[in-house]
């Protein structure tokens, strides 16, 4: 394996996470996780491919850290199978896996030095201490820790060192799958987003296929190929971001996002209809939906409608309430007995008060079938 | 009362701080009608003892009991005497100790003489041991006493055997690990010298003291265990030892009273000092040269007079004894035959009377310095 | 000895200033002041009367070194009591490490449910006088007694002689100083975040490396806590040399009661005391300066 050192040897590297090869590394068919009567993980199938960057989301509970912990080792599935390059790996404990955990919490061996810890699974593996030393300082490089950190007692480091000495001593002994149990979640918002790229970075350099755990969309949106949503222990849509975000497989991963306008709607005989008795123009019909679905529509796809614009549907309301989001400001417009939500850009002619029409076009709704 | 690790701290950090607290008590107690402080041998701060002279006088009454002589006379000099009103201890002490130094003041000499003619015949009055060394004062009153030799199993040694070979069981090598010792130092200083055939109250040249640290390391270097009275009278009854070296009916009447009728205080019949073989002991009650003692105190001694208070005395909670009061037939007749067993009634008088009484050992220091020497061998 | 300096840091602070009393000094007081009476007082007064004239009760009013030229006479065989109360506290120490180990292991993390049922099995006796619970062993191990009874009924020869033995004293001292190592043991265990030990699992580490390279080393401040406790206590311990050992064995607690008792002699005892006090705060600061609590701990 070769690891890149600087920037430029980075950017000069293929983007090997843009054309990841078909062989997956890890397989799992109808996993199961039984704790007494509740199913923590329900039913999961999904093939990690070699080199990919797959992120799985969900809400706390949905069964991600169990399917995660799973993976590890740390714990055996009770139904199903879990396949290593081929080989069923459902009994194997953690310590014999060639696979890695990142945690939450990091799990740093307090009382050893930033060296010790990075050395810890060469020291487990009997590699002479001359030897070890000059891997540690290798991986330090390769996660941008000073040299001079090598002696440095591990729990005097800050939040982002301490997430570089955690990430050189998972890659450590060259394991084939890295894990990653949301280990940004703990760091402010600058250093997060910092940290994202750099992984992000040190995925593509260094070619390991990463399974990362987050509840966080944006993080999951951020740096994997692939994502995958799981909700009550079943993993609900797996696919790109781009897939995740236009193409929702159903309500749930779609409002993952944040706040929607969503709008239940039947198809009567003379055209669909929401709720309120509303005629709404709907298109794009995910396959066997035909009589009721639900129209979602994002509040960056709502919009105000300027008097005599055409628009394929559009509804009359008052501004309630507008919040800064940045560049952006969201407005709460109050029509009937319903708040819709409106995102624009800052610097818009309306403010609270005021009468507006908002709307948007069918071909912009994402239709799902419950 | 077993002095423990924890018990003894507190002892210790009590005594630092009770120098300033008494005054600071002194100046707060306005009068002292109604509170006494008794520092006693146990059995006089029993609840059986206290509670009616409580009540009927109406008065707080503290009563702490400790195991030694020495530790008591130390607490007065310590300071304590503005504390305590009442000191019960040995017979020598107030005559020989006490008084001359001061601690305890003498007794109206016209209310409590005559209590001493109600007494069993030894205790006529001028009683030696209550008296001053000029004879003029009153010093105390006297009550529980016994002989303080040791104690054998009749079943293992009989009681003639034993008081025709005397002390010198204890130098026996046939019995040796048979023989436990009582923890109670002072007077196991008395019993060494007697197993080495050296009269113990009077000074002891070299000679002696070499021969009486010798003997303390053989004594102490064949015993099976040193401990408590429980612990002996406990290992007497199961047999892990079959006699045991300083005790007498004070230490033994307890098991006696349980039933154990072989187990028995002998006196021997010869001894080192001049002629006796036994030691006794006479416990004396006088009252603290406090600056302001407590009118109580005198009550309370004529209150322990009476036959009935005399007799819970004399069988008050831990250790069982006779009482001078036994000469009164009011008094006697309070006793069953079970407790007069008990305190090996048939023969007292003949044992004390082969008993020498407990005297002031002038060099004791140095003798106990060698039993502690002596004792540390033991490991 | 830990708030013993916090405690002399605080009045050296104030003693140069005097009028300047900050906020914090004032709340502290009624601490500093009960701690000054309740620790440091009976201290200093022990203190002081170890030098005192020999037999007295002079205690600040005279100076000597008598009481310690005596101690430290070759002829005076003390040190014998000293060298032996600290052979049984280091045996002591060294066996409750290796018996409460297991225990505290298995109570934070085999025994499930049943470790609150356990711990109370272990903490009971604690609410028995130690004297009393002593005595107990006295009447298991006594000549016909519980033991010795039972063996013969089932037809042995009887129980072994270990009463009034100084084995019968490392006995009750194990006996009676294994809640003080268990319990902190079982914190310093519990304190080891199971994180950690998933993590050494699956960065390769087997059963035996997790323990030498995680648990052991992360447990070590509540074992070493253990380990001063019963090494104090045991230095002290007296209670198990009179009742089960028979006085087979002169601890140096004894002397110094024999001291303030029997001899009477106040300044002996207290130099007695003053020097168990020196040579246990010194070992048991030497060892855990060597140990390094902080660097155990991760604050540095």
């Amino acid at each position: 394996m070769t690891l890149a050192v600087t920037s430029s040897a980075i950017a000069a590297e293929p983007l090997a996470s843009a054309v990841p090869q078909a062989k997956p590394v890890l397989q799992l068919v109808g996993v199961r996780k039984v704790f007494g009567e509740f199913a923590a993980v329900d039913g999961v199938n999904v093939d990690f491919k070699e080199g990919e960057f797959v992120s799985i989301v969900g809400p706390s509970g949905s069964g991600k850290t169990t399917l995660l912990r799973m993976l590890a080792g740390m714990e055996g599935p009770s139904e199903g199978y879990i396949t290593l390059r081929g080989n069923l790996i459902n009994d194997v404990p953690a310590d014999k896996r060639p696979t890695c955990l990142v945690f939450q919490s990091l799990a740093l061996f307090p009382h050893k030095t930033v060296g010790e810890n990075i050395e810890f699974p060469l020291k487990v593996r009997k590699m002479p201490p001359a030897e070890r030393k000059a891997r540690a300082l290798e991986l330090m490089r390769m996660v941008r820790l000073p040299e001079s950190y090598y002696g440095k007692n591990v729990m005097r480091c800050s939040g982002g060192e301490k997430q570089r000495v955690a990430l050189a001593r998972a890659f450590a002994y060259d394991p084939d799958v890295l894990f990653f149990d949301e280990p940004l979640s703990a760091l402010d918002y600058k250093l997060k987003k910092a940290l994202e790229k750099e992984l992000k970075d040190l995925h593509r350099v260094s070619g390991k296929t990463f399974v990362y755990i987050t509840h966080s969309l944006e993080e999951a949106m951020v740096m994997s190929d692939r994502v995958g949503v799981m909700s009550r222990g079943k993993l609900v849509q797996i696919g790109t971001p781009e897939e995740i975000y236009t193409k929702p497989a159903n309500r749930f991963v779609a409002e993952f996002f944040g706040e929607v306008n969503s709008f239940e709607v039947r198809r009567g005989a003379d055209g669909w209809k929401a709720a309120d008795g509303k005629a709404l123009v709907v298109s794009g019909l995910p396959e066997g939906v035909s009589d009721a679905a639900t129209v979602i529509v994002r509040p960056e796809t709502m919009r105000f409608v300027p008097t005599g614009a055409a628009v394929d549907n559009a509804i009359q309301g008052t501004i309630y309430n507008e919040y800064s989001l940045g560049s952006r400001m969201q407005y709460q417009v109050h029509a009937g007995e319903r708040i819709y939500l409106v995102e624009a850009p800052r610097g818009g002619a309306v403010s609270a008060g005021d009468a507006v029409t908002i709307g948007w076009d069918a071909a912009d709704a994402i239709v799902v079938g419950d | 009362m077993n002095l423990t690790r924890r018990n003894f701290m507190q002892a210790v950090g009590a005594a630092a701080v009770a120098g300033p607290m008494a005054t600071a008590g002194r100046a707060l107690a306005a009068g002292r009608e109604k509170e006494l402080n008794i520092l006693c041998w146990e059995g006089y701060n029993s609840a059986q003892v206290l509670d009616p002279f409580r009540s009927s006088k109406g008065a707080t009454v503290k009563a702490e009991s400790l195991t030694n002589d020495p530790t008591m006379i130390n607490r007065l000099r310590a300071g304590e005497t503005r504390i305590w009103d009442l000191i019960n201890v040995n017979n020598p002490w107030a005559r020989k100790v006490m008084a001359p130094a001061g601690l305890i003041k003498p007794l109206p000499k016209a209310e409590f003489e005559p209590y001493f003619d109600t007494m069993l015949p030894q205790f006529k009055s001028p009683y030696r041991w209550a008296m001053s060394d000029d004879g003029k004062d009153l010093l105390g009153m006297a009550q529980r006493f016994g002989p303080y030799s040791f104690v054998v199993n009749t079943d293992k040694v009989s009681r003639a055997t034993a008081e025709e070979q005397g002390w010198a069981l204890f130098a026996d090598p046939a019995l040796a690990g048979k023989y436990g010792i009582l923890e109670s130092d002072d007077w196991n200083v008395f019993g060494i010298f007697m197993v080495a055939g050296i009269n113990p109250f009077k000074e002891h040249t070299d000679a002696e003291m070499k021969l009486f640290s010798e003997t303390a390391e053989k004594v102490f270097k064949g015993a099976k265990m040193v401990g408590d009275i429980a612990s002996l009278n406990q290992a007497l009854v199961s047999g892990e030892i079959d006699l045991h070296l300083t005790g007498g009916t004070y230490s033994v009447s307890p098991a006696r009273a349980d039933g154990y009728l072989n187990l028995r205080a002998v006196t021997p019949l010869k001894g080192p000092i001049d002629g006796k073989g036994g030691i006794s002991w006479i416990e004396i009650t006088s009252t603290v040269n406090n600056p302001d003692l407590s009118p109580l105190a005198t009550e309370f001694l004529k209150y322990v007079q009476q036959p009935e208070v005399a007799h819970t005395v004399a069988f008050a909670e831990g250790t069982f004894n006779p009482v001078s009061q036994m000469g009164n037939k009011k008094c006697f007749d309070l006793f069953t035959k079970d407790e007069l067993e008990a305190i090996q009634w048939d023969s007292l008088e003949e044992e004390m009377a082969r008993s020498a009484e407990y005297d002031i050992v002038p060099d004791y220091e140095k003798a106990l310095d060698l039993m502690t020497a002596a004792k540390r061998l033991r490991g | 000895m830990a708030v013993a300096i916090e405690h002399q840091s605080q009045t050296v602070d104030t003693s140069p200033k005097g009028i300047q009393v900050s906020p914090g000094l004032r709340a502290s007081g009624p601490v500093v002041v009960l701690l000054g009476l309740g620790f440091l007082a009976p201290l200093l007064t022990v203190a002081a009367y170890a030098f005192a004239t020999p037999k007295s009760f002079d205690a600040f009013r005279s100076f000597t070194l008598a009481n310690f030229a005596v101690i430290f006479d070759p002829a005076n065989t003390v040190w014998t009591s000293f060298a032996w109360s600290i052979a049984y506290a280091v045996a002591t120490v060294v066996l409750l490490a290796i018996i409460a180990y297991p225990i505290a292991y298995g109570l934070h993390r085999l025994f499930g449910k049943w470790a609150g049922f356990v711990s109370v099995l272990f903490v009971f006796p604690l609410f028995v006088s130690e004297n009393v619970r002593l005595y107990g062993w006295v009447l298991f191990f006594i000549k016909n007694g519980v033991l010795d009874g039972a063996l013969k009924a089932l037809g042995f020869s009887g129980g072994p002689e270990l009463l009034y033995t100084p084995g019968a004293i490392l006995f009750g001292m194990l006996y009676v100083y294994l809640p003080f190592m268990l319990f902190p043991m079982t914190l310093g265990i519990a304190m080891v975040p199971k994180d950690l030990i998933d993590a050494a699992r699956d960065l390769g580490a087997g059963r035996f490396m997790i323990w030498r390279e995680v648990e052991l080393p992360l447990a070590m401040p509540g074992i070493l806590i253990g380990m001063l406790l019963t090494f104090v206590l045991g230095a002290g311990a007296i209670a198990e040399s009179k009742i089960l050992g028979g006085q087979s064995v002169i601890t140096i607690a004894q002397d110094i009661e024999v001291a303030f008792t029997y001899a009477q002699n106040w300044p002996l005892g207290s130099a007695l005391a003053l020097i168990l006090v020196v040579i246990v705060s010194g070992l048991a600061l030497t060892v855990l300066s060597k140990l390094d609590l902080d660097r155990i701990l991760g604050r540095r």
